[in-house]
Order: C-alpha cells, then structure tokens, then sequence
C-alpha cells in the first residue's frame, strides 16, 4: 500500500508537512506513529503553549492537528483570518469525544478526526477534508477581493469621465467613448488610464486657480 | 408569577446552553440560579466551552441549543469565515461593554503616561504612536481573544484613533484569555483587549496597567448576544421566545449586580474565580493600576438599561464592517444588508417585550457617534451615550 498521505501530496511532490500542537506527551507520540504511518512528515509536535504561534511561523506546516478540547482553538482559527499570519489549516482531534457529535461535526463539515482506535488508513481522508474546506474559505477570500477590485476600478473611471465631461464640456457617453479611445490607443486598461486623467486633469484644474 | 401561561407551549424544554468563562455570562447562570428558566417552563442544562470554536462548532451541530456569543459572531460564521460556515442569528443582546485594554507596565513606563486619575484612552494611543515612531524596530505585539471580536474592534479603533494602523504598525493576534497575563508576564505580549475579568488579574498581579475600558474606546457597544441557528429557530420559536424572556428577566435583575451575583459566578462551575476578582466588573469599581484606588464607572458592563437587550441591525453592520476590514475585504452594500438581516432579528425581541409589556425601540437601526450621555430615543426609551473614540463627530 502506497503511503496514504501522498494524496494531496503528490501534488507538490513532497510530504505534507504536519504541526502537532497536544499537552498530552503520551497522546502525542501515539498520534505522531500514525502520521508518519500515514506518509505525512511531521515538523513539530508541542504542547499548547502562549508560544504556539511564534513557533507555527518558524515552522510553517501546511497543517495543523489539535486536540479538540484545547482553549488554542480559537488562536488557531485566527491563523486562516488575520491577513498578516499564514493561512494554515487546522484539523481537530479527540481522544474521549463522544462519537455522535464528532459523526454530526464531520458531516456538518466540522474537520474533525475521533483518535480512538488509531487507523492511519483514516488520517488521510480527514485531512483531506480539512485542507479542501480550508481552500474553499480562501476561495471566499479571493472572490470577495477581486469585489472590492472591481468596486474601486468602477470609482476610478466614473470619477474620470466626471472630470472630463466638467473639463471639455461633453456628455456622459462622450466622455466614456473618449476614455474607451484613449485607453485603446495606449494599450492599457480603462482603470489605468482614468487613473491617468484623473491625475492628469486635477492637477491641471489647481494650477488654474 | 404565572403570566406564561398565554404562551405557546415550548417545542423542547430540556435544552443545553453554553458560555465561556467570563462575567458577562451572567445572565445565563443567573437566569439557571435563580429559577427565571424554571418559571419559563424550560429545564436548562448550563456547559462551560473552553474556546468560541467550539461553542459555535457545538451550536452548528446541535450538541447546544443556544449560546452565548461574541456579538460579531452570528455575521462572520454566516460568512463561514474562519470556520464552519452557517447561519447564525440573534433576537437577544445579552450585555453592553465590560472589556478593558492592558498595557504591560514596562510599555507603559516608556509612553511616559501621567501617573494616577483615570487614564485617558487617546492620550495612551497617542503616546503609543510616538513611541512607534521613536522606536522603529520595535515590534509591538497586541492580543485579544478571537479574531471576531468587539475586544478586535475596540483595539483597532484604538490604535487608528491615534493614526496607528492596526494591520501594519503593530501586530495583533489572538490568545485563549487564560493565557493573557502569563504572557503579558513573561513579555510575549505588549498588551491585550480583553472581557473581564482577566484585565483586572493583571492590575491585581501588577503586570498590567489598564489605559482605556471597551466603553471609553465605543460607548455601549453589544458585546455578547444569545446566538441560535436559523434552522433551531425555525424548529424551536416557542422555546427560543420563552428563553429570552428568561434571560430579559435575568438581565433585568442584573441592572446592578453585587456581591450576590459575583458569589454566585464563582461557582467551580460557572467561572470558578474569587469573587473578589469578579467583582470590579459587575460592580464598576475598577481599579486601573496596582495601588491606586478604584473609580466609578457605572456603565463598564451593562445587562439591562440602555435597551441592552435590543440587537440593533447598526451595530451588527459596523461589526461586520469591522470584521471584514480584518479580513481585508470590502463587502458589496446589498449582500452585507441581507446578512444583517437574517443574523441581527430585532423583531424577535419586540415580540419578547411585547409579552412583558415593555417599551422598546420601534426602529432597528441608530446613529452612533452622536451623544455623550443618555438620551430619549422615544418617551420612556433612554439609550446610553454612543461615541467612537477617534471618529469624527457629524
């Protein structure tokens, strides 16, 4: 059997990388077997500490594996939020969790993994899970910036033709064929160059006064 | 006091309810203490979660029924940032202000502040900034305890207050509270914004100097909410409607809480503190710094005047507002209307006053940032003062 954990993997041809953060030293070197077990390599394994982020920017795993019950869960989650971190994802694990909610948490798509009778065979579809629904967060991320992107392009050019239709005295339609015109006979795009007039036109407009 | 009787009877009685280990769970366990739940027919099962990520993980699932939340949360879980992505809504403000931003003594000592009197909240971010600028290759580092908090965005209104910004000058990040003053100790941390009663074990400890209360920052800001699934609250209306009425009648006996309400809090249970440490928040005598003595804030934490149960659809708006910005991401104007108005549900609590025959606002959104005391919103409606430090006054 290949080894499971070369399923996302593969794709960049290498291990994944595995941070381990359990305050149960016995724990950890149990679920630490089976990751290795599972193909995955694992950069580090700590207990949690008011460290553990210093240490997830030392090491940068492209996984985090924690205990369910761990007051670090919120720090973690900050970690695919706050803008300046590494995105990482985090997948929970518990030992004594009660089977129902963890069954419920996974299908509601909670990344969730019951470490009870340990199955490296099982690692791998989880963090799996983990991994794409944290690809899914980051997909609302980029859409909701290409939003603002365009919100701010649509400003600019509105903002220019205003200005040129107060400078040359034209319409509104005038104004967007001659940005469209100029904007062609540059080779640019049209927020490129209705940043250009802007710059260009207010500046003209307080050497005037 | 049977008035429930006109009442639909709840769909489920025995329900689970979770809180984290703050003060401003009060009203939950004072709602379970002193038998408001009871008198409303439900049988609440009160449990202590150890992170926000698993009350609303527990919350999605159903394990709870209802929570206690961040009030920014039912908007950044509906956006499924973060974490799991549902909808979560609230028809229940559960308090106003309570939290306290800390300066590590050692920062403190080099911003050169005034000694003594009750610090001044612009003065400190000022000297924060003049300090940044002096010491540029000093990273300073700032904690609160979730990313989608009113603790992140008093922080950052703070910090832009005095021209910091919050993303590139300094660094924030996010620790579990319990870990606060242990890093505030040992120097990991520079400062934290955080609820009580964790600001005060740091002036206790006399590792920590408090420059500003969440209410100096934003005046009466929601702090935290009863957060339910949209789908518990289609399944459960009558069980959702009898539980805010119990919590109202909570909140209402805490209009000034004491010893009473600290006693009971420190419960192993509940959050197995001494009652001295709870008591600074509930009572509003906050001491600032080691050794000095305390002062009057009447309006540090707020469970029942100033319409604090109402959830205003303006302050979900600016909290999402706010929690996209962390996200760096601007939301177009009609898709963050249509969540605010699935997660913040104001006619939920005119239907829980309409029981009580209470007054409460007709309108579901208000201006911030216009009064510096209490004011009538209507005849009989008084809401509290409602500025954002470092916002330009209209």
């Amino acid at each position: 059997m290949p080894p499971v954990g070369a399923g996302l993997a593969a794709e960049a041809g290498t291990a994944l990388r595995v941070m381990l953060v359990d305050d149960s030293p016995e724990r950890a070197v149990m679920v630490e077997e089976c990751l290795w077990a599972a193909g995955f390599e694992v950069v580090l394994v700590i207990p949690s500490a008011a460290g553990l982020l210093f240490q997830i920017e030392k090491s940068r795993p492209d996984v985090v594996l924690m205990e369910l019950e761990s007051p670090d869960r919120d720090v973690l989650e900050s970690l695919a939020i706050v803008n300046h971190h590494n995105p990482t994802p985090v997948l929970m694990f518990t030992q004594e969790g009660d089977p129902d909610y963890i069954r419920q948490a996974v299908s509601a798509g909670i990344s969730t993994y019951l470490m009870g009778g340990i199955n490296p065979a099982q690692v791998r579809p989880v963090i799996d899970v983990a991994i794409a629904q944290f690809r899914v967060f980051q997909a609302l991320r980029d859409e909701l910036h290409s939003t603002r992107v365009q919100l701010e392009e649509r400003k600019l050019i509105e903002q220019a033709k205003g200005l040129l239709m107060a400078h040359k005295n034209i319409g509104e339609d005038e104004a967007h064929r001659l940005l469209t015109k100029l904007a062609m006979d540059a080779n640019q795009r049209l927020p490129v160059v209705a940043k250009t007039v802007l710059a260009t036109l207010s500046h003209q407009g307080k050497r005037k006064d | 006091m049977i008035a429930n009787k006109r009442l639909p009877p709840p769909e489920k009685a025995a329900i689970t309810l979770g809180f984290m280990r703050l003060t401003d769970s009060a009203p939950l366990i004072i709602a379970k203490e002193h038998g408001h739940f009871a008198r409303y027919g439900l049988d609440v099962t009160l449990v202590r979660e150890v992170s926000w990520a698993n009350l609303r993980d527990k919350l999605v699932v159903g394990d709870l029924d209802a929570a206690h939340l961040l009030s920014p949360l039912p908007m950044m879980a509906s956006l499924g940032a973060g974490g799991v992505r549902a909808s979560l809504l609230t028809g229940l403000s559960l308090s106003l202000n309570g939290n306290a931003l800390a300066l590590a003594g050692t920062l403190w000592r080099q911003l050169g502040l005034a000694d003594g009197g009750y610090p001044d909240a612009l003065a400190a971010a000022r000297a924060l900034k003049r300090y940044l600028g002096r010491e540029p290759g000093r990273l300073v580092t700032l904690a609160t305890v979730h990313a989608f908090s009113t603790h992140s965005v008093q922080l950052r209104m703070w910090l832009r207050a005095a021209g910091i910004d919050p993303d590139r000058d300094v660094r924030i990040i996010v620790l579990p509270p319990e870990q606060m003053c242990d890093s505030l100790a040992q120097g990991i941390i520079d400062g934290f914004c955080v609820g009580e009663p964790w600001s005060s074990l740091a002036v206790r400890q006399g590792i920590g100097v408090v420059v500003a209360s969440g209410y100096d920052i934003w005046n009466n800001a929601p702090e935290k909410v009863l957060g339910v699934t949209e789908a518990w609250h289609h399944r459960h209306p009558a069980t959702h409607l009898r539980l805010r009425l119990a919590l109202m009648a909570a909140c209402r006996e805490l209009a000034d809480p004491g010893l009473e309400a600290a006693r009971i809090l420190s419960a192993p249970a509940y959050l197995d503190l001494p009652v001295k440490v709870l008591l600074p928040s509930l009572t509003g005598e906050f001491t600032c710094a080691s050794g000095q003595p305390p002062v009057a804030l009447a309006d540090f934490q707020v469970f029942h005047r100033y319409q604090a149960g109402f959830p205003w659809r303006s302050h979900a708006r600016r909290l999402l507002a706010e929690g996209c910005a962390m996200l760096g991401k601007v939301l177009p104007e009609d898709l963050a209307a249509a969540l605010v108005q699935r997660c913040y549900r104001p006619e939920l609590y005119r239907e829980a006053a309409g029981h009580l025959g209470i007054p409460c606002p007709g309108c579901d959104v208000k201006e911030d940032n216009r009064h510096d005391r209490p004011w009538l919103l209507e005849p009989g409606i008084e809401l509290g003062a409602d500025r954002i430090l470092g916002e330009r006054a209209d």
